[in-house]
């Protein structure tokens, strides 16, 4: 049952959610903080790992920018128990793909508390650098002008699971005044620190659920409209090898994908490093092969390993050099692997991965 | 012009299906050249890899074979490919392949009319369908 918890004075969602880390690790409620920050050098937010009260600071969490999903920074710091208490600032599909991670046992949730927010996307780097040049406050500027939401990546405007699954603490920003922030508080562990830091009770924010319901829509229309074009690229391989032809076999999509989860990805290893004769051999069979080669198969091969956990961050298409669409590929290609195991990244911690769960006995 | 002859790679396994053929051979049955068959220990280690390649490479059709539900000599990996399969079939479609060009069959050891019939039945299907969508197109 989620209650909802009011900060003591009016401040703006930044403000509320730095005193209230604040007052987290100054009463040993955790030991460290992991939550966007700017360094002193420059102006995009990086996960920070924080200690000390004072290097609150210069926290800016709800900035509508995220340079990576960061997951798997996540799942550094939460690679086994270490019997420290993490208070853990996520993005809602940062906290999917995170809960993939849990699942494949490269990390665990234990001594954690989880925070975040209603999110209202993320822009590109360059997008949000320009914001931050013209304004001095780019993360206000944002929340307060909400066709602001219309520079944010495609991937974010093709989002439906903009609400966390299994936070403790959700940070209202829809249907809430941006002065008054308003905390919904989803768990017991979320209640028990609501307590001991003195929150205190208030009325649902009246206008949170339709702005969810406004925002959903549009977020479905556009998907929509997003899925069909793709759908019609991808409808032949003729099709998807003229959206790849630019690719350069980088693998950023790889490396900034936060649910890619092998810790040796095969495209690095001798499978793939072929040698000069079967490249000649290759070539032979149909008159030339395309160096670098096998990029269909990389790209192919990612989305059988990885369509089912696709937590829909965008992240491959905002770091490809190319310009190529890979989150709306993947993104419509996963909503069929999704939907065909009944499965959604993320949505709970013992649902088991669809390929490890063994009961259908017949093709 | 000649009749269309397709190109199938077998993945079948070694304790079952692969058993079935060398029935099926020394039983003197005949099936159609068509097929190549590659053996693996266990239709649990066929990573959709596998099956990508081929069509990648020019297949027109793959047959994935294992063990029938609780034979599997590794308990559980027949169960797997069920999944993988289903996964990597869903995925093929999307691209314009017809699902009907993967096919996954349990095929016990003792069992070599089975895998005739199977072997046979698989390259009319896919003598029907036609040669793959992109059997002789360049693949980036």
């Amino acid at each position: 049952m989620t209650v909802f918890k009011a900060f003591p004075e009016a401040v703006t969602p930044t403000q509320a959610l730095r005193s209230m880390l604040e007052a987290m690790l100054s009463k040993h409620l955790v030991d460290a903080v992991l939550v966007p920050a700017r360094s002193p050098y420059g102006k995009l937010p990086m996960p920070m790992l924080i200690t000390d009260p004072a290097g609150l600071a210069d926290i800016d969490p709800l900035a509508p920018v995220a340079p990576f999903n960061s997951a798997r920074q996540t799942a550094t710091v939460t690679r086994h128990a270490s019997g420290r208490r993490l208070g853990l600032f996520l993005r809602p599909c940062e906290i999917s793909a995170w809960r993939e991670l849990i699942k494949l046992h490269q990390c665990v949730h234990e001594d954690t508390l989880l925070i975040s927010m209603d999110c209202q996307g993320r822009m590109e780097n360059d997008t949000y650098l320009k914001l931050a040049e013209a304004q001095d406050d780019p993360t206000t500027a944002f929340y307060r002008d909400v066709y602001l939401r219309d520079e944010t990546t495609v991937s974010c405007r093709m989002c439906e699971r903009f609400q966390p699954q299994g936070a403790d603490l959700t940070l209202c920003l829809l249907g809430t005044a941006s002065e008054l922030p308003v905390l919904a508080v989803e768990t017991d562990a979320g209640k028990r620190l609501a307590d001991d830091l003195g929150l205190v009770d208030c009325d649902p924010p009246a206008e949170r659920a339709s702005a969810v319901s406004d925002l959903r829509k549009e977020r479905q229309a556009f998907r929509a409209a997003r899925f069909s074009a793709i759908t019609e690229k991808i409808k032949n391989m003729e099709g998807f090898q003229q959206l790849i032809a630019t690719c350069l076999n980088c693998y950023n999509c790889r490396t900034a994908c936060p649910v890619c989860y092998c810790r040796e990805c095969v495209f690095l290893t001798d499978v793939f490093a072929h040698p000069p004769e079967t490249l000649l051999q290759r070539a032979s069979k149909k008159g030339s092969i395309k160096l670098p080669a096998d990029t269909t198969m990389f790209h192919m091969t990612r989305l059988a390993h990885m369509a089912h956990a696709c937590v829909g961050c965008g992240q491959c298409s905002s770091v490809c050099p190319s310009h190529i669409p890979v989150a709306e590929i993947f993104q419509a290609v996963a909503a069929d692997v999704q939907k065909l195991f009944d499965y959604q990244p993320g949505r709970r911690l013992d649902e088991p991965i669809p390929y490890l769960a063994y009961g259908k006995e017949n093709p | 012009m000649n009749p269309f002859e397709p190109k199938i790679i077998a993945l079948v396994c070694n304790w079952c299906t692969y058993t079935a053929a060398d029935l099926a051979g020394t039983s003197r049955m005949s099936y159609p050249a068509n097929i190549r068959i590659v053996r693996l220990m266990c239709s649990g280690m066929i990573d959709s890899k596998y099956v990508l390649k081929a069509f990648l490479d020019g297949a027109d059709g793959v047959f994935i074979g294992g063990c029938h539900p609780g034979d599997c000599h590794y308990i559980d990996g027949n169960l797997k490919a069920v999944k993988r399969m289903d996964g990597i079939g869903s995925i093929l479609t999307r691209f314009g392949f017809e699902p009907e060009r993967l096919r996954l069959r349990w095929i016990g050891a003792s069992e070599g009319p089975e895998f005739q019939h199977n072997m046979t039945e698989f390259v009319e299907t896919i003598k029907g369908l036609g040669p793959s969508p992109i059997a002789d197109r360049m693949i980036l």
